[in-house]
């Protein structure tokens, strides 16, 4: 369709179109679950959407930059326009595997002029959808604009006529095939004909009947009984014919890259909405968190978006929960029985700061997040074998680069560290790693079962998950001083043995 | 389209059986009254001149249809009725099974089910079946339809929903637009033959199609618009004939040979199938709600069948038979009531007895050995099973509540020797019995707990058929632990609201046994040293 335009650049999802395309997926990926979550995006959005979802967008403008788009989504309209758009990309793209599929140049032709009948199709309604909604980001907004600068070109315009114009030779070009007698005759005709022998099978089945298929349709390319038949037709069409054998020959790319990006783009968005309004319709709450500059941090009703997930099938319960960091604080250190939900906790806190970095709405009623260039997990290897010595080296050597200096300022989740080491030992380390990332800047949260660590070290909050009167996990997280867990009752607990617990199982 | 002869509102494939059946048809010796309803009579001057060899299907039927019992009055006499029209019109049960036998047949042997999917790696044999089938299956209600029209004077509720139902899903016009499809695409199926039998014709089609090209160039939003079958001469290849119907057909403007190229030949037979298969489609859409019906029909006249030919057993024999009617379930009334699987077995008619219960949950029988005693019971449990699958009964009149739970529990002969062993089997089959018995329920108990000594077994019995009658299940208990009947006798005397009956096999004064039941109050002895007098003393008496 001609010359680059100066608007190459754009990006839905960034403010500079900067492709942020790191080499690996983040550690963190794994460790918060979204894994999980994510999968269940790409069952119906594509593989592809992975690669959006791997990346934290590089400065806090981005994040902003992508909260406003966002919240455009949100609206309605335009996510009704959007995800009208995307289901007529899949039809361009179904055109676009026939078109594959065959090498004969009329056939190829043919489907060439559909596919770029559609595509066209495909903006122009987006545009017009587009234009009768209010836009409030700069992201839309700049998008807007340039879909109506290509759509309005004088390239774009000789393409769209030169298109509708074959398109409509080629639909009035129909025939009438006769087999008798063991011959085919193959007779043009001006005007459609209406299938009498359906309309007598429609009126005396008294009921609608299937399409009748082209029996030659398992082959995408024409048969010599097809091709036999067109010979005839070109006899009897040479200028239309002409002109299609001449588009095969001179195919161009008519598509635009920078329409081309956003369509890629776009469904990072679209995806997370069908996302929330799933959830929101099974009573799960959303919100758009608020960015703070004074590094106060606070969220209402927090819940691991993973578990939200797998208790629509489920119907397991899912405890939401608050919490705050006070002016100076810097890191919980959370502590209590197993199975308590202190991983969970860990783990929607997480989720709170990514999903908020990605610039879209976080799993909580409300929230307040300051901005963090980075998110730093560290969770124990489950299914590593090695124990003792072994272990405890594989954890600090995951360990030793999230210290790195130049990691300041991020956030931090670390999940039961040094649990094979002697108590006295981890006790130092912990307190050790607790005091150096307080020092980097850090905020975050240490899950242990030492409670030595949540006492008497500056910026340390000490929560935990809290058990009721029959002393029964209530996966509630609150401040308050660690204490210390009786074995035996905790193994109790965790298989639910105990007299009261019998009681109501039974 | 539904069948429902079995139930008004659907075909209720899911019906719970009794539990146990396998006990009920054992214990009741339903087994003979299976074999013998399965057996067609065939009869000469009036006489019965043989019995045909049974037909396993029919075995099979009324074994599955006779242990899953009706819950209602309305559904019995939903039954009742139509047997009795089938009773009046033998001739249209047994056409409309054998229709449905030959459907179901036929079909097997058109490859339904398994087969099919061997077949389809050849789909114009698959096609050619395809059509074949819709053919049975038009011919066969057409059939049905047929003898339902012919028939005058059907009353029953269920034999017209049914014949009107047919002329609803299956009307004259029906049949006639399927047969006119059949008829256009009948080159398919008839070239072939026609040519066989060197009639020197040959059956080919005229196909007539409507087309766009925006599909890639290939044939798109295809229409039909013409569809016949013709007979034409057939010329052999390369004859004169045939060369010179070539040249005449050339001509034609615009044209190819669909014939002389190997490809194009080909393609045409794949244009031939693809018409062909498409209306193929429709008309099975069309007989879609016939899928399930020939299997049902033949279940379901199964039992008609079966029914209106044990009829025949019973008055070939000489037993009187009634429909039986519905009462509340404390009450059962019967007159000369027969145990037909005996009359069955012995081929003469057999001594009936009458009762009269009202108001009553247990019903004990004592009495002499050898005095009837298990007869009647067994006589009581086929009528009442019989009764509950909508059949009739081998009694004058019988009146009964309907139990959808049945149990039996039977001590039988060979099992009552005195062991710990014996004991133990047979409360673990009344264990499983407990388990699902409970209000509404009916048990039958021949010589139950008689396996240890009559003092320990009258305790066991006691316990158990007090604990079951108070948690309303309906008992009719034969037994020899005299303990026991004496107890429940004496704690029930003057006391007609226990609900508690006692009956004894009659024995006259000169202690000839009659084979009848007699209210009677259960007694010390059980009559076994009459037995032994008769057996052994009369012998050694006789033969001194």
């Amino acid at each position: 369709m001609g010359e680059e335009s100066k608007n190459e650049n754009f990006s839905i999802l960034s403010l500079n179109g900067t492709r942020s395309e790191a080499e690996e997926i983040a550690a963190f990926y794994q460790d918060l679950n979204l894994r999980q979550i994510i999968d269940r995006l790409t069952a119906k959005w594509g593989k592809n959407i992975r690669k959006l979802y791997s990346f934290l967008p590089p400065t806090a403008e981005d994040e902003a930059y992508r909260r406003a788009v966002y919240g455009d989504i949100k609206n309605e309209e335009v996510y009704r326009a959007l995800m009208s758009y995307t289901e007529d990309l899949e039809g361009v793209a179904e055109l676009r595997a026939e078109k594959d599929k065959v090498s004969i140049p009329l056939q190829k032709a043919v489907w060439q002029i559909r596919e770029t009948e559609a595509y066209c199709r495909c903006y122009e309604e987006l545009e017009s959808r587009l234009e009768k909604c209010v836009l409030s980001s700069v992201g839309m907004q700049a998008f807007l604009e340039i879909l109506k600068e290509i759509l309005d070109s004088s390239g774009y315009r000789e393409l769209r006529e030169r298109t509708e114009k074959l398109m409509k030779e080629i639909r009035e070009l129909r025939f009438t095939l006769v087999y008798d007698k063991d011959r085919i005759s193959v007779v043009p005709v001006e005007t459609e004909g209406s299938g009498r022998y359906e309309e007598m099978l429609r009126k005396e089945g008294g009921r609608e009947i299937r399409q009748l298929q082209n029996p030659f349709r398992s082959n995408p390319s024409l048969t010599e009984l097809e091709y036999a038949c067109l010979e005839i037709l070109e006899k009897k069409k040479p200028q239309l014919f002409r002109e299609l054998r001449n588009i095969a020959e001179h195919s161009e790319d008519y598509e635009k890259a920078v329409l081309r990006r956003f369509e890629k783009e776009v469904v990072f968005y679209l995806s997370f909405r069908s996302l929330e309004q799933e959830l929101e319709k099974a009573g799960f709450c959303f919100s758009t968190p608020e960015t703070s500059e004074d590094r106060r941090m606070e969220a209402k009703g927090l819940y691991d978006l993973a578990l939200a997930l797998s208790s629509l099938t489920s119907g397991k319960e899912v405890v939401p929960n608050d919490l705050y960091y006070e002016e100076g604080e810097r890191f919980f250190v959370l502590t209590g029985p197993n199975q308590g939900g202190k991983t969970t906790f860990a783990r929607s806190l997480g989720q709170l700061v990514y999903f908020t970095r990605m610039g879209l709405d976080v799993p909580a009623e409300s929230a307040n997040i300051p901005f963090f260039p980075d998110i730093q997990t560290h969770f124990s290897v489950e299914e590593s074998v090695e124990t003792g010595r072994g272990k405890l080296k594989e954890e600090l050597s995951r360990l030793a680069p999230m210290m790195e200096d130049h990691k300041k300022g991020s956030f931090v989740i670390i999940n039961e560290l040094f649990t094979t080491a002697a108590s006295y030992d981890a006790e130092i380390m912990g307190k050790k790693v607790l005091k150096h990332f307080i020092g980097l800047g850090c905020m975050g949260i240490y899950v242990t079962h030492l409670k030595e660590l949540a006492e008497g070290q500056q910026g340390v909050v000490s929560l935990r998950a809290m058990l009721n009167d029959q002393r029964i996990q209530t996966f509630k997280i609150r401040r308050g001083a660690a204490e210390d867990i009786p074995c035996a009752e905790n193994v109790v607990n965790k298989y639910r043995l105990n007299y009261e617990q019998l009681k109501e199982r039974l | 389209m539904k069948v429902c002869l079995l139930y008004e509102d659907g075909e209720h494939t899911n019906e719970e059986s009794y539990y146990d059946s396998a006990s009920i048809i054992k214990d009741l010796g339903l087994k003979t009254l299976f074999l013998a309803a399965a057996k067609k009579l065939v009869y000469e001057n009036g006489e019965v001149k043989k019995a045909e060899k049974e037909d396993p299907y029919l075995v099979e039927t009324l074994r599955s249809v006779m242990m899953i019992p009706l819950h209602t009055k309305e559904e019995i006499e939903y039954r009742q009725q139509i047997l009795g029209d089938c009773i009046r019109h033998e001739e249209l049960i047994r056409g409309l099974y054998r229709i449905a036998c030959t459907v179901v047949r036929k079909w097997g042997e058109l490859g339904r089910g398994p087969r099919e999917k061997m077949q389809q790696s050849n789909p114009v044999m698959k096609l050619t079946a395809d059509i074949k089938v819709i053919h049975l299956f038009c011919d066969s209600l057409s059939e049905i339809r047929t003898l339902l029209t012919d028939q005058e004077e059907l009353s029953s509720k269920g034999l017209c929903a049914f014949h009107d139902g047919l002329l609803r899903e299956f009307s004259q016009e029906r049949e006639e637009y399927i047969r006119r499809v059949l008829d256009d695409i009948s080159f398919y199926t008839d070239g072939a033959d026609q040519e066989d039998e060197g009639k020197n014709q040959v059956v080919r089609p005229r196909i007539v199609l409507e087309a766009g090209l925006e599909d890639g160039m290939k044939f798109s939003s295809l229409k039909l618009e013409e569809l016949s079958s013709r007979s034409t001469k057939f010329y052999k290849p390369g004859s004169t004939r045939y060369k010179f119907q070539e040249f005449m057909n050339s001509r034609i403007p615009d044209s190819f040979s669909a014939v002389k190229d190997a490809r194009i030949s080909e393609q045409s037979q794949i244009l031939e199938y693809g018409i062909v298969s498409y209306l193929t489609e429709e008309l099975k859409s069309l007989m879609e709600g016939f899928q399930t019906f020939f299997d049902r029909l033949r279940y379901q006249t199964a039992f008609y069948l079966s029914a209106v030919q044990l009829l025949r057993q019973m008055e070939r024999i000489g037993i009187g038979w009634c429909f039986p009617g519905v009462c509340g379930r404390r009450d059962l009334e019967f007159s000369d009531l027969k145990e037909f699987v005996m009359g069955l077995e012995r081929r003469v008619d057999v001594i009936g007895n009458s009762c009269s219960l009202k108001q009553k949950d247990l019903l004990i029988v004592t009495g002499a050995n050898q005095g009837g005693k298990s007869t009647f019971l067994r006589s009581v449990g086929i009528a009442q099973i019989m009764m509950q699958c909508g059949m009739m009964v081998t009694a004058k009149s019988y009146q009964s509540g309907i139990f959808p739970r049945i149990f039996v529990h039977f001590t039988r002969r060979e099992d009552s020797e005195m062991n710990s062993g014996r004991l133990d089997e047979e409360l673990s089959r009344m264990n499983r019995i407990v388990e699902q018995i409970g209000d509404g329920s009916l048990l039958l108990l021949n010589e139950s707990f008689a396996t240890t000594t009559e003092k320990e077994g009258s305790v066991i019995a006691y316990d158990i058929i007090r604990a079951l009658k108070e948690a309303g299940v309906r008992i009719l208990t034969v037994t020899h632990l005299l303990s026991f009947a004496r107890r429940v006798r004496e704690e029930s005397r003057d006391m007609p609201e226990a609900g508690v009956e006692f009956l004894s096999a009659e024995r006259k004064d000169d202690g000839t046994r009659t084979f009848r039941m007699i209210r009677h109050e259960p007694e010390l002895t059980s009559f076994g040293l009459d037995l032994y007098e008769e057996i052994v003393e009369k012998k050694t008496q006789s033969r001194s």
